[in-house]
């Protein structure tokens, strides 16, 4: 199917987020669409999937001019689209969720049996280790995001569009998605890819367009006539910085969080690492290999069975947040920033003040606004946290400003230790770079950082040293170079030693940026 | 004041304003049942309105702090009628004094919602359930105690609170309106009232902050279990008797109160002032439907188009405002 965008513009209250956008998407091309957060992809793909409709131009399909009032339209004339929205049901099964569109019935009551052998031979496309049965609810994120993939392949899609597939699966889950993708352009189908990450863009795709402020900056560009530098260019008007760590001084005589032997309620065995002052210590692994039940037992949201856990050389037990933070001063920023991070519906004043409003109440347990304030003030501004006013409710602000607003709450609450979970998850790269800084800086100042991110040029760039998990045990320690090509392939060494995989070489040379 | 609302007109920021329809509302109702009816401005008519306006205020109050952690109280009415009867039983069969009796009352009403709390936090089930299954219980221990018989003796100074005025100010206005004061305090300065909204705002993301999430939902529940132990101990003094029947009729009005006062459902949002003007406005209404001699079922059917009125304007408000 060849699908033309043609002259395509959409105006929203006050801004303009599509302007005279066209380019054409052409059968057995896997065709990226990149471009910063806010720059419109996400408008443009909700109108070639008829959640929206354009303001100006129009859409062709082979040549006929289209007009989408619902999803099921673009769905019928064979547009699918995977958006960053989860939208599985929790309480249905793998299942149902895949064939809800159209369930198979026997007698007019829906065939059970039929609809997991359905489901069966489109999740088998893609990860045969997930059982149809399953409601969605006990999946992880990786797992959500190959049944909605899944989902979407099995609606026959001429045209696949995948918005940002990839921003939380990590290795070979990707590696078996692109084998997918791959498999389905030489089927003729044209797949219509959305990510941040350059790495993978250069990897998978055969033509690039660029979104810039909703116009285009790049229209289709054959993958061959491009390079990193001018896909960045073209993103940002500019060329890209890397972020600059400056000389790194963690002080190794200092070690303020050991753990020996730990074991954990979540299943861990045998953890053993040491958190040096000043140090980002790095913890990578795939998606399941249990980082993120790590941080929680360390935070007291879970329990270490077995062990020692050492805080500034005394032994201690942590059997909750509110211990971990007020007596141990160790603090925890989610994955998930929505949903477990912030409060999106109230203000950056309480959103930043809430760790501390014990500590700034006044001896009669009250708290006022002034005070807040005083707090709150000079951390967004350090931290350049771009706001009207502090009064802004936080789910109005970009993603990079809401993980701004995360790391102000931690300085506010004064924590020594601070674990971060994915800090640039759906954050566009000008906004990574100032993060990664500031992740930088605060360890100069003394923090102590143990970095949980699934994105190996972010943790090349930005971890001291490199614990690599796997199966919920540490699978080894490298200083890091900080040069990408030898350190992707010792973490990827390590992260498939002992399984039967061919190791990964890591993406082509020319991804490498450090 | 944020630079936004700074560089809005007067008459935008009141629009912004959470509580400006009701004011236009409550307005545009006085002025046009003062112009309809001669007898809507009489002192005993507002003495009148104002009486009925204590209790139910109390009651929005109770159903609001459970709303603001996301969670529901069904047992406000159950509980109330047994706060009533308990204290009534107190008061006319043993001769208790009477601060001593309300303080009892005040104590079982909480006792009742930390019981809410406690089940809801400890077993994982949610509220509604829970306080479903606790309504059943104290309307059985209520009817239990009383078999249904009223008590009708009670205290002469305490009934008299219950009828005395200052020219159209009843004396039973005082307590909503301090437990009003108090509770917007509370919850805009103190600790316990701000991790309550925060609860209810994102309960993963204040746990994670270091908020004892549970321990602030069974805040919530024994609060809102006080203040249904107080809307009854005025009830029976406006009353003149502890009837049983105290509390059947509370759940409505509890829900529709703080919704109409834009209140979300999901927890975090919630404003004192403006359950407080939604109470006002119910009962200008109910008051213009009985000066105009309408059968008081209609009542209902208004209370209820309001309800739908109040939330589809809220709405349409976050969709301006650009989201959430």
């Amino acid at each position: 199917m060849h699908l033309t965008i043609e002259g395509i513009g959409k105006d929203f209250p006050g801004v303009t987020a599509l302007d005279d956008v066209s380019f054409e998407i052409l059968p057995g091309e896997t065709h990226a669409l990149m471009g910063e957060n806010g720059a419109g992809k996400s408008t443009l793909i909700k109108i070639i999937t008829g959640l929206y409709r354009p303001d100006r131009g129009r859409l062709l399909v082979d040549g006929k001019p289209v007009d989408f009032t619902s999803p099921r339209d673009a769905i019928a004339a064979g547009i699918s689209a995977v958006h960053q929205e989860r939208n599985l049901i929790p309480r249905f099964t793998v299942g149902e969720n895949i064939m809800i569109e159209r369930p198979p019935t026997r007698n007019g009551v829906i065939d059970f049996d039929r609809v997991h052998a359905e489901a069966r031979k489109f999740l088998d496309l893609i990860d045969p280790t997930i059982d149809t049965r399953t409601e969605v609810r006990h999946l992880s994120v990786a797992q959500m995001q190959i049944v909605e993939i899944a989902k979407a392949l099995s609606l026959e899609a001429q045209v696949l569009l995948l918005d940002e597939p990839t921003a939380s699966i990590t290795g070979h889950e990707a590696d078996a998605l692109f084998a997918v993708v791959r498999r389905l352009r030489d089927e003729g189908k044209a797949i219509v890819f959305v990510s941040h990450k350059l790495e993978e863009v250069m990897a998978i795709s055969d033509r690039v367009t660029v979104l810039r402020d909703g116009k285009i900056a790049a229209a289709g560009e054959p993958i061959s006539a491009m390079n990193r530098g001018k896909i960045v260019s073209a993103m940002i008007g500019r060329e890209e910085r890397v972020a600059e760590m400056g000389t790194r001084s963690a002080d190794r005589s200092q070690t303020v969080m050991e753990a020996t032997n730990l074991a954990t309620s979540f299943g861990h065995k045998n953890v053993s690492f040491q958190l040096h002052k000043g140090e980002i210590l790095g913890l990578y692994g795939l998606v399941g290999a249990g980082r993120t039940e790590l941080a929680r037992a360390l935070i007291g949201d879970g329990k270490v069975v077995s062990g020692e856990l050492r805080l500034h050389g005394k032994p201690v037990t942590i059997p909750n947040v509110p211990t971990a933070i007020r007596r141990h001063r160790l603090g925890y920023i989610s994955e998930d920033r929505k949903a477990e991070g912030l409060i999106l519906t109230h203000p950056i004043r309480s959103n930043v003040a809430i760790t501390v409003w014990r500590r700034i109440a006044s001896s009669l347990g009250l708290i006022t606004r002034a005070t807040e304030r005083k707090l709150v003030h000079p951390l967004v501004d350090k931290l350049e946290v771009k706001t009207p006013s502090i009064e802004q409710a936080v789910g109005k602000l970009s993603g990079g400003n809401q993980q701004k607003v995360s790391i102000a709450k931690w300085l506010a609450a004064g924590v020594e230790i601070l674990i971060i979970d994915e800090p640039t998850v759906g954050i566009d790269i000008k906004t990574k770079t100032a993060i990664h800084e500031l992740i930088g800086e605060i360890t100069r100042e003394g923090l102590s950082v143990l970095l949980i991110s699934s994105d190996m040029p972010e943790m090349i760039t930005l971890a001291d040293r490199i614990l690599v998990m796997r199966d919920f045990a540490i699978a080894g320690t490298i200083e890091n170079s900080r040069r990408y090509e030898p350190m992707s392939r010792e973490i990827m060494a390590l992260i498939h030693a002992g399984s039967a995989e061919v190791p990964q070489t890591g993406p082509a040379p020319e991804a490498a940026r450090v | 004041m944020s630079t936004l609302t700074r560089n809005m007109s007067f008459g935008q920021r009141f629009l912004a304003n959470e509580w400006s329809a009701l004011a236009v509302a409550i307005v545009i109702g006085l002025v046009a049942l003062a112009a309809l009816s001669p007898a809507f401005l009489t002192e005993f008519n507002l003495y009148v309105m104002l009486r009925s306006f204590c209790v139910v205020l109390i009651v929005a109050f109770a159903q609001m702090l459970t709303l603001a952690v996301g969670q529901m109280n069904l047992s406000v009415g159950a509980l109330g009628g047994l706060v009533a009867i308990a204290v009534g039983g107190m008061m006319e069969k043993w001769g208790f004094p009477v601060p001593v009796a309300i303080l009892s009352g005040l104590t079982i009403g909480a006792a009742g919602g930390l019981i809410n709390g406690l089940l809801t936090v400890r077993t994982g089930i949610n509220g509604f359930i829970i306080t479903l299954a606790t309504a059943s219980a104290f309307t059985g221990i209520n009817l239990g105690i009383t078999e249904s018989i009223p008590f009708y003796n009670l205290p002469a100074g305490f009934v008299a609170f219950g009828t005395g005025r200052f020219y159209a100010l009843p004396y039973l206005l005082l307590p909503p309106v301090l437990i009003a004061i108090a509770l917007a305090f509370f919850l805009a300065r103190t600790v316990p009232g701000r991790q309550l909204l925060a609860v209810g705002g994102n309960p993963q993301a204040a746990e994670l902050s270091g908020i004892p999430r549970d321990r602030v939902i069974v805040t919530a529940h024994t609060l809102s279990g006080l203040l249904a132990g107080a809307a009854a101990i005025l009830a029976v003094a406006q009353l003149g008797s502890a009837q049983p029947t105290i509390g059947v009729d509370w759940l409505l009005m509890s829900f529709a109160a703080p919704i109409i006062g834009g209140a979300a459902l999901t927890g975090g949002h919630i404003s004192v002032a403006a359950t407080a003007l939604a109470v006002v406005l119910i009962v200008i209404i109910q008051n213009g439907m009985v000066l105009a001699k309408v059968d008081p079922y209609w009542v209902q059917f208004l209370l209820g188009a309001l309800i739908l009125a109040a939330v589809g304007l809220n709405r349409l408000r976050a969709v301006r405002a650009g989201g959430a």
